[in-house]
């Protein structure tokens, strides 16, 4: 191998252009999900966030030192703030989601996400990490390119052409995509680290946590045959996940499996949005292509 | 990865022929210190150079929320079952008991709402966040004064049961409790 075509298939995988499509369905998802997110907050924005909230600034700031992005401590410390940057974070949620002035919008939904986990970090879960990572790259990622308010306004000036959708760089998309795949291999590896994992017990620790479980497991599938097969399974879909997505002739393969085991926990276990915000990103590796035949296909359904 | 048919637009000319080549570079000098910074923060692995990276992007990492750990359920699941309680002593000498949002108890959409109190009721059990304890007190206090009497002390309770190893007889669950931290209520802490 030489070195220049190393660096040829690094250009090839971050700079290539390719349509934008997957990343602007992946923005209206992302949007909505934030605004699902600060939804499911709402009865508690004050009760978590406020002045009087389970945890107060000071003792944050004490426990987690450092400078970081917070909007809480920036403004004012009243209600009224805290309520107002809610209410912003959802706003701007909303007009990502339509794709009006994308960019500024991906920018104020990461601020307000990051400030949200900074503010209280112990009641944030996977899902929260998941939207701040992934809507840091957002923010520099073409994501108004198609499917938004954006381009129709483009349009409409002349300024863009309405029977093309130009090709873009897609290097922070290939930085999401390279989340979401280090999302399992570090779990994976996370696992594996454990004896109930291995032995293959976990999932029947899991599946008798009072505090998660939401609909009943069937009884067969707590037998201990069936729950070290499904922990062995577990353990390894997240490494196939993680690293199979890659190969072109494997993806849909494992991401049918992957959406089988994030709707499998969806079912089982209360943990709100993760599943969700995960699968979510899926759309990124579809090939362009066949997002536009399905969409055809969608639409032809339809009518 | 295929690209699809699309048409690329026609070039402009370029003002300052090198500006793309700065863009680029300064691209791949971003991505290049993000991906080694994202592997060394989230690889639970420990070795010095992972530790030695993970302590130079730090500041960076916590300052932008770029910091991440996927353990769910890792190494180890937890293997008890848990809640917390507080019982709130009035001036007067009566009590009252004030139960966490627990969501074995709750409906299937208060659950999805409520979810957030099961994360803190988690964090709060235990002994290494004994910082957010006195907050959480005086927030229980806050709730529960209710203008009869005011509250004099909180204390806070862990209740606990193991999960029964698989293959052992399964007994109903005796739950362990344990007041792990009591508060004297302040006079502005309810106002």
């Amino acid at each position: 191998m030489r070195l220049s075509s190393l660096i040829q298939a690094w250009n090839t995988f971050f700079f290539e252009p390719q349509s934008p499509v997957p990343i602007a369905v992946f923005r209206i998802l992302y949007g909505v999900l934030v605004m699902a997110t600060l939804v499911l907050l709402r009865p508690d924005w004050l009760n978590w966030f406020g002045t009087h909230a389970w945890v107060s600034l000071p003792t944050m700031h004490h426990v987690e030192p450092g400078t970081r992005i917070n909007l809480f401590a920036l403004f004012p410390q009243s209600d009224a703030w805290v309520e107002t940057i809610f209410w912003v974070a959802l706003a701007s949620a909303m007009f990502l989601a339509t794709g009006l002035f994308t960019r500024v919008r991906s920018v104020i939904v990461f601020l307000c996400l990051t400030s949200i986990d900074q503010r209280n970090l112990f009641l944030t879960h996977g899902g929260d990490t998941f939207l701040r990572v992934t809507g840091f790259f957002l923010i520099f990622a073409p994501a108004g390119a198609a499917i938004s308010v954006d381009r129709f306004l483009r349009i409409r000036r002349g300024k863009e052409d309405a029977a093309i959708i130009v090709p873009q760089s897609p290097w922070a998309q290939r930085m999401i995509q390279i989340e979401v795949s280090l999302l399992y291999v570090t779990a994976f590896f996370s696992k594996a680290q454990g004896i109930p994992w291995v032995g293959g017990t976990a999932l029947y620790y899991v599946y008798h946590l009072d505090e998660l479980r939401r609909f009943p497991v069937p009884a067969w599938l707590l037998h201990p045959a069936m729950v070290k097969l499904a922990t062995w399974s577990a353990l390894t879909l997240e490494l196939f996940l993680g690293t199979l997505i890659w190969i072109v002739e494997f993806r849909y393969y494992v991401m049918a499996l992957g959406l089988f085991m994030h709707l499998s926990l969806e079912y089982s276990l209360n943990i709100p949005m993760f599943q969700w915000d995960v699968m979510s990103a899926y759309v990124l590796f579809i090939d362009p292509t066949d997002l536009a035949r399905a969409s055809k296909w969608v639409r032809a359904r339809i009518g | 990865m295929p690209t699809g048919k699309q048409r690329v637009s026609p070039a402009l000319p370029d003002k300052r022929p090198w500006a793309p080549r700065v863009t680029r570079a300064a691209i791949n000098a971003f991505l290049i210190f993000h991906l080694v910074g994202i592997i060394c923060w989230s690889m639970p692995l420990t070795n010095p150079l992972l530790t030695a990276g993970r302590n130079l992007i730090r500041p960076y990492f916590l300052w932008a929320g770029l910091f991440q750990s996927w353990d769910m359920f890792s190494p180890t699941p937890r293997a008890i079952n848990s809640y917390i309680e507080a019982i709130v002593l009035y001036k007067d000498g009566t009590t009252k008991n004030w139960v966490f949002p627990r969501m074995d108890r709750l409906s299937l959409t208060e659950r999805y709402f409520k979810e957030r109190y099961r994360k803190f009721a988690e964090n709060l059990f235990e002994d290494t966040n004994s910082a957010l304890w006195p907050d959480a007190a005086r927030r229980i206090a806050r709730l529960n004064a209710t203008g009869q009497s005011e509250p004099a002390m909180v204390f806070l309770v862990r209740y606990s049961s193991p999960i029964v190893p698989q293959n052992e007889p399964h007994l109903p669950a005796a739950w362990d409790s344990q007041v792990f931290y009591a508060y004297t209520v302040e006079p502005g802490d309810v106002k």
